[in-house]
């Protein structure tokens, strides 16, 4: 009898050593996810799907243009090549919609994302760096900015910083895109072809 | 009870214990601990050459100061042969034309292009990604963030800090725990530490990026964005200087009373060149008129800071 309530008594021990590990291993991974949890996972996939779709777009139109060459030393060159690309992109998506991956569905929550890292004294620094010199519009550096679908980001106007905090709350977007703002208008920008996908007004 | 079997049992239960710890040893980050010097060797350790090399911030204006300072760096050389130049961002302002490129990068820096001397280009808010990652004369490989080792013991490390997602920060993390003991040295051109009155320290950046520094003993950093020259007293074990007018000025840009300044000046535009051999860095920032402001040597892993 003795015998057998140790036992139980060493297995519930060793039960509870392991239950206590696998908490502390799980528990690390999760800081990294939490943020961009708070989109709903069918609104996430659904805004995968049409990222992906724009970059199949973004692919014909690379496989269709002239491939720049490794070590390319001619800036004209390397300007042309993304002409070509916009146009190429243009091409093939003639009538670009306004909220066709910034769905009105996703916009809100779009939204809420950002304003969520730029709010309160904690977003402050997070909102003066969107707002501060890079941003188009802001009072420190103003440039054009008129920002079309598939027109070329205007080309004497600097690129915003996009904080960390802001991209971590974002889903996550793929190489050929990212995110941009213009004032408060969140952008997507497809980097090879230097054009604007996609646009957000008043994301915070 | 078997007391053979009672030991085993037992036995087992310290083993099962101990390989929780060791699990929990692991996830747990230990507190950063001042790095000593090696213990000494029996034989000394053959030193590497030392490498040379210069840095230049937010020079892509095309005007008389970056001429001049370009002028001023290709004259350096002569005495001290640095082999590259670091670029910490915005190396193109204003548009990027084939004819930018041209005024305000290949002809300002034609002497030292022509010598071989390479660049390797860093982002900056004002640079347009995608045409400079893949122009050759930046050498960055086509990658907005990108390492290169130019010397064995030395490691540099290029960062976008326009845009620091999560996968850039995975991908240094990564690479700075391979690099092993070798001197790491960042740049990039918002800074994590400035007494500028403009800008001030990237206080969202420092938050993500300075532990991933610290934890893997990045040595040095430099920045660009403020248009002044700054040395900043080490911060938990890292040098950190600021040298973003190699073209702008901005004069009285400075916070004087900011506590963290080993060194500041903001009345001309500069440049700086660095030396590293085995433990050591030393360096000289130099004005656009050739007037040495600035200067000092400190080592790797007990750093005292600069000697002038």
């Amino acid at each position: 009898m003795q015998r057998n309530s140790t036992m139980k008594r060493t297995f519930g021990c060793v039960l509870f050593l392991v239950l206590v590990a696998a908490t502390v291993r799980g528990s690390g991974s999760q800081a990294t996810t939490s943020q961009q949890a708070t989109i709903p996972q069918d609104d996430l996939k659904d805004f995968q799907s049409r990222v992906q779709k724009y970059l199949a777009i973004q692919k014909k139109a690379a496989g269709s243009v002239s491939s720049l060459h490794k070590g390319v030393t001619d800036a004209a060159l390397i300007v042309n090549h993304q002409h070509q690309m916009a146009d190429a992109i243009r091409a093939l998506r003639p009538n670009p919609v306004q909220g066709e991956i910034f769905t009105p569905w996703l916009r809100g929550t779009l939204t809420a994302a950002v304003k969520g890292q730029v709010q309160g004294k904690a977003g402050t620094d997070a909102k003066a760096t969107i707002l501060g010199e890079g941003n188009p519009k802001s009072p420190e550096s103003p440039s054009p900015s008129k920002i079309t679908l598939n027109g070329e980001y205007p080309p004497k106007a600097p690129l915003s910083t996009v904080p960390p905090r802001v991209l971590m709350a974002l889903p996550t977007l793929p190489e050929g895109l990212e995110y941009r703002f213009v004032g408060r208008t969140l952008i997507l920008r497809d980097t090879r072809a230097d054009i604007v996908v996609d646009i957000l007004p008043n994301a915070f | 009870m078997n007391p053979t079997r009672n030991m085993l049992r037992h036995g087992a239960l310290v083993l099962l214990l101990a390989a929780l710890l060791n699990v929990q040893a692991q996830q747990t980050p230990t507190a950063v601990q001042p790095r000593t010097a090696a213990p000494p060797q029996a034989q000394p350790q053959p030193q590497p050459p030392a490498l040379k090399f210069a840095i230049i911030g937010d020079t892509g204006t095309g005007t008389k100061p970056q001429y001049e300072i370009a002028q001023k760096l290709a004259s350096t050389r002569a005495a001290f042969p640095f082999e590259f130049v670091i670029m910490l961002g915005n190396n193109m302002y204003g548009g990027e034309s084939p004819k930018d490129f041209q005024n305000k990068f290949e002809k300002p820096y034609e002497a030292l292009l022509s010598a071989g001397v390479k660049f390797y280009a860093s982002l900056g808010n004002h640079d347009v990604p995608d045409r400079e990652i893949v122009y050759k004369p930046f050498n960055m490989g086509g990658k907005r963030y990108y390492t290169f080792k130019p010397k064995d013991g030395v490691r540099f490390f290029a960062l976008d800090s326009n845009y620091m997602d999560p996968k850039q920060l995975d991908w240094l993390e990564g690479e700075l725990k391979a690099s092993g003991s070798e001197w790491k040295i960042c740049f990039f051109h918002h800074p994590l530490y400035s007494s500028g009155e403009k800008h001030g320290p990237s206080l969202e950046l420092r938050k993500v990026l300075e532990p991933l520094l610290i934890k893997h003993g990045v040595d040095v950093v430099f920045a660009g964005h403020e248009h002044f020259y700054e040395r900043i007293k080490p911060q938990n074990n890292i040098q950190y200087f600021i040298l973003g007018n190699s073209a702008k000025l901005r004069e009285e840009g400075i916070i004087t009373s900011s506590e963290i300044t080993a060194k500041g000046f903001d009345t001309d535009e500069t440049f700086m060149v660095a030396e590293v051999s085995g433990d050591e860095m030393s360096f000289q920032t130099i004005s656009r008129t050739g007037k040495v402001i600035d200067s000092g040597k400190f080592r790797r892993a007990e750093r005292k800071g600069a000697t002038k």
